[in-house]
């Protein structure tokens, strides 16, 4: 059987054959190994040899043919029967075919069982697995769990089990911050960085303040007008900060006066100043209309 | 960035040996925690340790409280509300109590750093006219608790300017007489430029952060804040070098942090890198130093904000970057 696949395999190559085997080589679409090649049309061309022995002797002429080399004999059996031999290489194909046990019986033969056992323990796994799933979820959805307050961020995950808390972290003693032993270098994040010394003395500092000192001549403006006020008589010009009308952010005018802007800030309980003056005016005007609709009627 | 000293240095209450204005431990308030001396490494116990510094140590606060610190740049954009809202939550982080102002009247930003900008429905201007108490008006941030926001004003409403400064000084006032105690820092985001918005944030301040960047025109703009600043009596003033880039100054393409030192003569609170996570941090408004894993500008923030509870300066600063060593057989990994 597995002889007669073979040959039909081989048949098919074989119509190209009488191509010199150069251009065959060429060609990308067969692209095998030549060795094999070569061994395969060999094997071919003896089995149409023999072929070719049998129909010389249905013919007759037998003897001679016998001892005639293969070579020739492949040559004269192709030009006699080639039809004839394909003829008997797809029978051969449907024979082999027929041979081979059906594959749908054998499957028909345990299909309904293991079907069965087959779904049913996906259907298994399936339920296995949401129910895991849906547990998992459930845990980690619980208030007040210790995955619940991780994850709120009351508990740090990495110090559980360290029983005295860790109030601040030093960030000098940081596991991401080494200095190296000769202190030239310290190592930041898993980058090295040099270390250099500060240099500025005491000395340098006062000049520096002297020089600003010098430079800049400022007073604290006390006392911000809008534009177009007169200047007080009794003020020192330098401490007056000018404020346009149209100040983004600042103004010049404010309702309230000063002393109760600074009770309303050192208030600590009770109702404050404002909403209790509009409450107590609300009140007022209600009484008012009140005894207004007394004395009417 | 980092401050250093020996191991072996005498002192080791202040690890890094400190200006002049360090608070000998004496006289500390009665806040500090005085460090616990089992945490305490020294040498024969951790043969091998790489961070000279102490572990779990929290700073000591010097000086009075509240203390109120002004963080002001004569120039815009160069990270004045970061500054502000980094180190104020790392204040907080650390345990100290924080408030801070938004002193930005026009153009008031820090709640979005913060991400409190839904929380605020009151501001100073309704607490001045009586429309609601202080207490009212102070954002408390859930994330930390003893962190407090307070802005000065909505972006619509003006500021009567003629007793804005004067306002903020009742402000810091009532912050004292508090039920709840004196807050540990008081920090006042500064507006740009010097308008009457900087000349109110200024009013109540006892110390000042100036925040710059490695570029000569915020460099002049700097200079001419901290003879403003000196004129009307604030002398405690540090600068912070912000947005360094140490591959530019490796090329000489910046000024590096000594040369802006040189330039100004004043004492480092901090030096910030470049970090394309503190854009990421603002648009989230959340705080880089929250960060986890954190960054390195987030880090710089929280040894900067040590330093200001410490009453310190650095005495390092890292320069450049170098390459980093690698082993003989790190070809095979990482």
């Amino acid at each position: 059987m597995a002889t007669s696949i073979w040959t039909l395999q081989l048949h098919t190559v074989s119509v190209p054959l009488r191509i010199p085997s150069k251009a065959v080589d060429f060609r990308t679409k067969y692209l095998f190994d030549y060795a094999f090649w070569r061994y395969t049309r060999k094997r071919t061309f003896k089995k149409l040899g023999v072929v070719a022995l049998g129909d010389s002797f249905t013919n007759g002429d037998g003897k001679n043919s016998k001892n005639l080399p293969d070579e020739v004999m492949v040559v004269k059996s192709e030009k006699r029967s080639l039809p004839v031999l394909l003829q008997q290489t797809v029978t051969k194909l449907q024979e082999s075919v027929k041979s081979l046990p059906p594959a749908t019986l054998l499957v028909k033969k345990h299909s309904g069982v293991s079907l069965a056992i087959g779904l049913s323990t996906m259907l298994t796994l399936l339920v296995f697995m949401v129910r895991s799933y849906l547990a998992k979820r459930s845990r980690r959805n619980r208030p007040g769990s210790v995955a619940d307050l991780v994850r709120r961020g009351q508990l740090k995950s990495d110090r559980r089990g360290i029983s005295n808390p860790l109030k601040y972290d030093d960030p000098f003693n940081n596991p991401l911050v080494k200095v190296s032993k000769s202190n030239s270098t310290v190592e930041m994040c898993g980058k090295v960085y040099r270390l250099a010394p500060v240099t500025l003395t005491k000395e340098q500092q006062a000049v520096h303040q002297k020089r600003r000192s010098r430079a800049y001549q400022w007073k604290r403006p006390t006392l911000f007008l809008r534009e177009g006020d007169s200047v007080p008589p009794d003020v020192d010009p330098d401490t007056i900060r000018w404020i346009p009308a149209n100040h983004p952010f600042a103004t010049t005018a404010s309702e309230i006066d000063e002393d109760l802007a600074q009770t309303n800030v050192y208030q600590k309980h009770g109702v404050p100043f404002r909403i209790q003056a509009e409450h107590e005016a609300l009140q007022r005007k209600l009484e008012a209309l009140q005894s207004v609709s007394n004395h009417s009627p | 960035m980092l401050s250093l000293q020996p191991l072996s240095n005498p002192k080791p209450s202040s690890l890094y040996s400190s200006s002049s204005s360090f608070t000998p431990p004496n006289s500390l308030s009665s806040k500090t925690l005085k460090t616990p001396p089992a945490f305490r490494p020294s040498r024969n116990f951790y043969p091998s340790v790489h961070s000279i510094l102490q572990y779990n140590r929290k700073p000591q606060l010097a000086g009075d409280t509240p203390r109120v610190v002004v963080i002001t740049s004569g120039k815009g954009g160069v990270g004045k509300t970061t500054t502000t809202a980094n180190i104020g939550l790392s204040l907080a982080r650390l345990g100290f109590s924080v408030v801070a102002i938004d002193c930005d009247v026009g153009l008031r930003n820090l709640d979005l750093l913060l991400g409190l900008e839904n929380r605020v429905n009151y501001t100073v201007v309704e607490v001045l006219n009586g429309d609601c108490r202080l207490d009212q008006a102070l954002v408390r941030d859930k994330r930390w608790s003893n962190f407090e926001l307070l802005c000065i004003s909505k972006p619509r409403s003006k500021l009567p300017i003629g007793f804005g400064g004067k306002a903020l000084v009742w402000l810091v006032d009532a912050l004292k007489a508090r039920d709840e105690g004196v807050p540990d820092f008081i920090l006042i985001d500064c507006p740009a430029g010097i308008d009457a918005g900087f000349i109110t944030a200024i009013t109540p301040a006892n110390e000042a952060v100036l925040v710059t960047t490695p570029d000569i025109t915020s460099l002049r703009d700097a200079d001419r804040v901290t003879g403003l600043l000196e004129c009307d009596g604030i002398r405690d003033i540090k600068m912070m070098v912000n947005r360094v880039r140490t591959d530019m100054i490796k090329g000489e393409d910046m000024m590096s942090v000594l040369d802006v030192q040189e330039m100004l003569g004043l004492p480092l609170l901090g030096v910030i890198p470049e970090d394309s996570e503190v854009i990421r941090s603002t648009n989230r408004g959340y705080p880089l130093v929250l960060n986890k894993p954190p960054a390195l500008a987030g880090l710089a923030f929280e040894q900067a904000a040590w330093r200001l509870v410490e009453q310190d300066s650095m005495e390092t600063v890292m320069v450049e970057e170098e390459p980093k060593k690698r082993g003989f057989f790190s070809f095979f990994g990482r």
